[in-house]
Formats: structure tokens, C-alpha cells, sequence
């Protein structure tokens, strides 16, 4: 699904965020990226949603490499990925109905269909009766369910999350943890970067540790204690 | 686990909408037309929503846009009027040839002829010297005078009145010509004032094309100027549409009907404010015509421009969104 080879990031500026970084991500995996902040975690995600593009090395999905996509390809991809942010990034003047529907509506779904669609999604997050009222009137780790339903709603076969967990306290951050692992098991490709080490531990899922761009630990699944 | 939020199996069927696999991605089927017009649909009325959700901001600035297209609307009605108001007073122009004193009858008479054949000339009159003298007796206080005088000095006068769709530069000609003519003493015009008012006419409507393309531009920045405030107000929703996958076009759209309905908006009240223009005008131009030729109305704007204003306008609106909208959006991405 994701393989990373030999890639590097170097920003504008001189700062090395990747260096020759390589691993491989198979269907229906899900996988952690930790390290300390500033290790490379969130540019790793970047570069599969094309925020960012490698300096060096190739990054594929799918089987496609990413660097052959050009501007005007990038909503189609980003279509098929789905995202979650520290930030959740909802628009705060939508109901969380619009908010989750609108990858279906850039995608250009039916109404009828997009509906179903939504709720279907917003029941996953335990959110279906929030549907008619605004981000603002839900509690941080409502909101980051929200986000999460908006970015699983279009069935995306990977799902990547930067940092999900960041704003919320341990109990509500398991609980979102417990929400990625239910969409691995029926087999999203799954993505998270985090620096919650005790949680991740608890997880029990492979954990790739960066470390100033460069990779210093692939823990298989069944190794982490 | 806290009870507010639980992931019960039950709730989570492999049947689902969300999970059946061979329904994975977003398009189950392909409807791009539909939902094309879908969004434009969506994006007319959202962007009609937020506009009206500022309803004082959005006055302001349809009303500048307006103030902008009815100017020069304006001055095209009183060019108009000038315009008519010169060739109805063009049809009382007359031309008076006085000429040589000692001329005869027959001089005057064969005089007259050959003008009346000219292309031109509708009518010549000639008047006797004893018809001036007639004319001047009615006057008042020359009645006295003329008693006075043994001989009558007044010449024979030809007064010759140019056809009126005829220009005034060949009235000037004829004028010229007639000043040559053997036996013509004096040519008094009328006229010239005609051929300046044309002239000044001519400056107007360059005057009034300059300034409608002036002022198309400064619609043009009103618009843009606002789509790119509200671009940047909006600048965290477009960085959240474009990560989920939203095209350029689709995150332009309603910032582009925005345009459309402000330039639509400031037409139709452009074309207000002119119709205003030509109902306060209607009346002192009749009072105008009847002191003048008695056939004066007031010259409105024709139909078609009143209804082309507001698609001009609409157009210029969506072209300034348009120019706004690429630029500050490459900068987005």
C-alpha cells in the first residue's frame, strides 16, 4: 500500500525534516510513527497527502508514484486518502452533517446516497445525534470524532492521522485509538503519528520510531510490550 | 471506557454502508453532469446566503458598483436629449441672404429659384424690401423712426431653410457658396452655433466611452477587491476543502456566483438609478420643448440597454471574481 524508498525531505531553509528514509506499509496494516517532535513524523504524512513533495527518493501508493501525479491530480488523490488532524479542521459555520458529508459532495455523490453515507459514519463515531448542531457546541474529543467520521465517510483505503490524540486527555485518546482499529479490522489501511508512546504501546500494532528524519525502529506488531 | 462513547460490535455490521467492500470509494456511480450542476447549484445559493448574511457590507458595495455603471449610463441619456435637442432646433434654422441693394424683382426671384433646386434647401422665402419695412413698422418704436427716412434702404432678403436631416458641415458649405453668389450682399447663419453643439457632441460620446470602460474597470476592482477579502476571511475553509480533495474550480465556484450576483445586484441598480434620471428630466425637457420647437420629448434609453446593463454587469462580476480568485488561491495551494 505505502512504501517510502530512500526519501528525503529538506525544507527551504537547510532543515532536513527526512534522510533516506525507506519502509513499507502493507494493506490493511496499521502501523504508529513516533518519535520526538521535529522527528519527521508529520512530514512523513504530508508527503502521502502531497502537502509536501520529497526533495529526494520515491514515495508510492498503490502502486503509483506519487512524484508522477501533478497539481491538477492532487484532489483525486487526496479523495482516496482519508485524513485526520491534530486540529480536527472542521468548518465551524457547518453542521457537523455538512462537515462530514463534504468529501462525498466533492466527490460528487447523490444526495440520497451521501446521506446515508453520513450517517452511517457519524453512527460509527457514536455522533448520529449531533448531526444537526455546530463544531463549536461539541466537546474536543467529539470534535476529533467528527473529523475522523469526515475522513472515513468516502471509504477511503487508507486512513492517516497526524497526531489524533494530541489534544485530548487518556481516557477520550483510547478511545479514539479503539475507533482506528475497528476501521483496520475490516481493512482500511491505517496511519497514525503520534509521540503517545504509553498508548501506542497499549495498542499493540507495529511501530515505526523516527528519529531527526532518519529511522531507527520497525517494532512488528506482535513485538511490542 | 466512559459511557457517553462505546463501540458495541452490533453497531458495526459488515453490511453497512461504510464497510460493504464492493461499494469502496466515493463514486458508486459515475454522475459528473448531475453533480456539476448540483454544485453550481449549491454554490449560487450559498453564496447568495452569505451575501445576504452581511446585508449592510453588501449594500455598500453594490451600490458603488452601482453608482459606477450609472454614471455613464447618464451622460449616454443626456447626450441623447443634447443630441435631439440640436437636430429639432437644427429645423428652425434659418439662413438669411440679404442682398445687393438695387437688386430687382426678377433678380430675387431667379435667385431664389436656383437655391430651390438645391438638394439641401427646402424652402426660400424672399421678402421685399417693403415687406421688411412692414415688418419693422409692427415692431415697436421703429413705427416713428420710419416715417423719417424718403427711400427704404432695406435690401431684398432670401430666407432659406435647410432640409432638416441635412449636416450641418454641408449647411456651413452652402453657406460658404451662397456668400459667393453674385449680387449677395450678406449671409447671416444661424447656424454655426449648431455646428458646435455637434462638435461638442462628438467630444461627449468619446467623453462618455472612456468613461463607461473607466468605470467597467473600477466595477471590476470592487469586485475583485471584495471576493479577495472574503477569500481571505475564508482562507482556513479553503485550506480544509482542499485537503479533503476539493478541485480548484469546485473551491472557486461560489466565491464566482458571489461575483455574478454582486455585478447582477449593482445592474439592476444602475438601471434604477437612470430610470430615476429620465423621469426627473422628463419634464423640464417638455417644458424646454415647448418654449423651442414644440416637438421636443425626452429621448429614453432604449430597452435593450437597460437590459444588457445588468448582464454586462453580471459578467464583469464574475470576471473580477475570476481574476481574484486564481491569483489567491495559487497562493493558497
Amino acid at each position: 500500500m505505502i512504501r517510502f524508498d530512500q526519501v528525503s525531505k529538506r525544507y527551504e531553509g537547510g532543515h532536513e525534516a527526512l534522510s533516506q528514509l525507506s519502509f513499507e506499509v502493507a494493506t490493511g496494516e496499521m502501523a504508529f510513527v513516533t518519535g520526538h517532535s521535529g522527528a519527521g513524523k508529520s512530514t512523513l504524512l504530508k508527503l502521502l497527502g502531497l502537502i509536501e513533495r520529497p526533495s529526494h527518493g520515491i514515495v508510492t501508493l498503490d502502486g503509483q508514484n506519487l512524484a508522477k501525479i501533478g497539481r491538477a491530480g492532487i484532489p483525486k488523490l487526496r479523495r482516496r486518502l482519508g485524513m485526520v488532524f491534530q486540529d480536527h479542521r472542521l468548518l465551524m459555520d457547518r453542521t457537523i452533517f455538512a462537515n462530514v458529508e463534504l468529501p462525498l459532495m466533492i466527490g460528487g455523490m447523490a444526495p440520497a446516497e451521501r446521506s446515508k453515507r453520513v450517517r452511517a459514519a457519524l453512527e460509527k463515531v457514536g455522533l448520529l445525534s449531533y448531526e444537526r448542531q455546530l463544531p463549536a457546541t461539541l466537546s474536543a474529543g467529539e470534535q476529533q470524532r467528527v473529523g475522523i467520521a469526515r475522513a472515513i465517510v468516502a471509504k477511503p483505503t487508507l486512513l492517516i492521522a497526524d497526531e489524533p490524540t494530541g489534544n485530548l486527555d487518556p481516557t477520550l485518546a483510547v478511545e479514539i485509538m479503539g475507533l482506528f482499529a475497528e476501521f483496520q479490522s475490516v481493512g482500511t489501511t491505517v496511519l497514525i503519528a503520534s509521540h503517545d508512546l504509553p498508548l501506542i504501546k497499549r495498542m499493540k500494532k507495529r511501530v515505526i520510531v523516527l528519529d531527526h528524519g532518519r529511522l531507527v525502529a520497525d517494532v512488528a506488531a506482535q513485538e511490542v510490550l | 471506557m466512559s459511557n457517553q462513547f462505546e463501540f458495541p460490535q452490533k453497531e458495526f455490521p459488515m453490511e453497512s454502508p461504510l464497510t460493504s467492500d464492493q461499494s469502496r470509494g466515493i463514486r458508486s456511480k459515475p454522475r459528473p453532469v448531475a453533480s456539476w450542476r448540483e454544485h453550481h447549484g449549491w454554490s449560487a445559493a450559498a453564496s447568495l446566503r452569505r451575501l445576504m448574511s452581511r446585508p449592510v457590507g453588501t449594500l455598500l458595495t453594490v451600490a458603488v458598483m452601482a453608482i459606477a455603471l450609472a454614471l455613464p449610463l447618464t451622460f449616454y441619456l443626456l447626450l441623447g436629449n443634447l443630441q435631439k435637442m440640436g437636430d429639432a432646433l437644427g429645423q428652425n434654422q434659418t439662413i438669411s441672404l440679404f442682398l445687393q441693394p438695387g437688386q430687382s424683382v426678377s433678380s430675387a426671384d431667379m435667385l431664389a429659384k436656383k437655391l430651390r433646386e438645391r438638394g439641401e434647401v427646402a424652402g426660400v422665402k424672399v421678402k421685399s424690401p417693403d415687406q421688411g419695412m412692414d415688418e419693422l413698422a409692427k415692431m415697436q418704436g421703429f413705427s416713428g423712426a420710419l416715417h423719417t427716412l424718403d427711400v427704404n434702404p432695406l435690401p431684398f432678403v432670401l430666407e432659406v431653410q435647410p432640409k432638416a436631416d441635412v449636416s450641418a458641415d454641408s449647411v456651413d458649405k452652402l453657406v460658404t457658396e451662397m456668400r459667393g453668389m453674385s449680387g449677395v450682399d450678406q449671409v447671416q447663419d444661424g447656424g454655426t452655433w449648431r455646428q458646435r453643439l455637434e462638435a461638442l457632441l462628438g467630444v461627449g460620446q468619446r467623453v462618455v466611452l472612456i468613461l463607461a470602460a473607466l468605470l467597467a474597470v473600477a466595477v471590476l476592482l470592487v469586485v475583485g477587491n471584495t471576493v479577495r477579502v472574503d477569500i481571505a476571511s475564508r482562507h482556513e475553509e479553503i485550506g480544509v476543502l482542499m485537503l479533503v480533495g476539493a478541485s480548484r474550480a469546485f473551491v472557486r465556484r461560489p466565491y464566482l456566483y458571489a461575483g455574478i450576483w454582486y455585478g447582477l445586484f449593482a445592474g439592476v441598480l444602475a438601471v434604477g438609478f437612470a430610470v430615476l434620471v429620465e423621469w426627473s428630466l422628463a419634464e423640464p425637457v417638455q417644458r424646454l420643448g415647448q418654449v423651442y420647437a414644440g416637438k421636443l420629448a425626452i429621448d429614453v434609453l432604449p430597452v435593450w440597454l437597460l437590459a444588457a446593463v445588468p448582464v454586462a454587469a453580471a459578467l464583469l462580476g464574475w470576471l473580477g471574481a475570476r481574476l481574484v480568485s486564481a491569483w489567491q488561491l495559487r497562493k493558497a495551494a
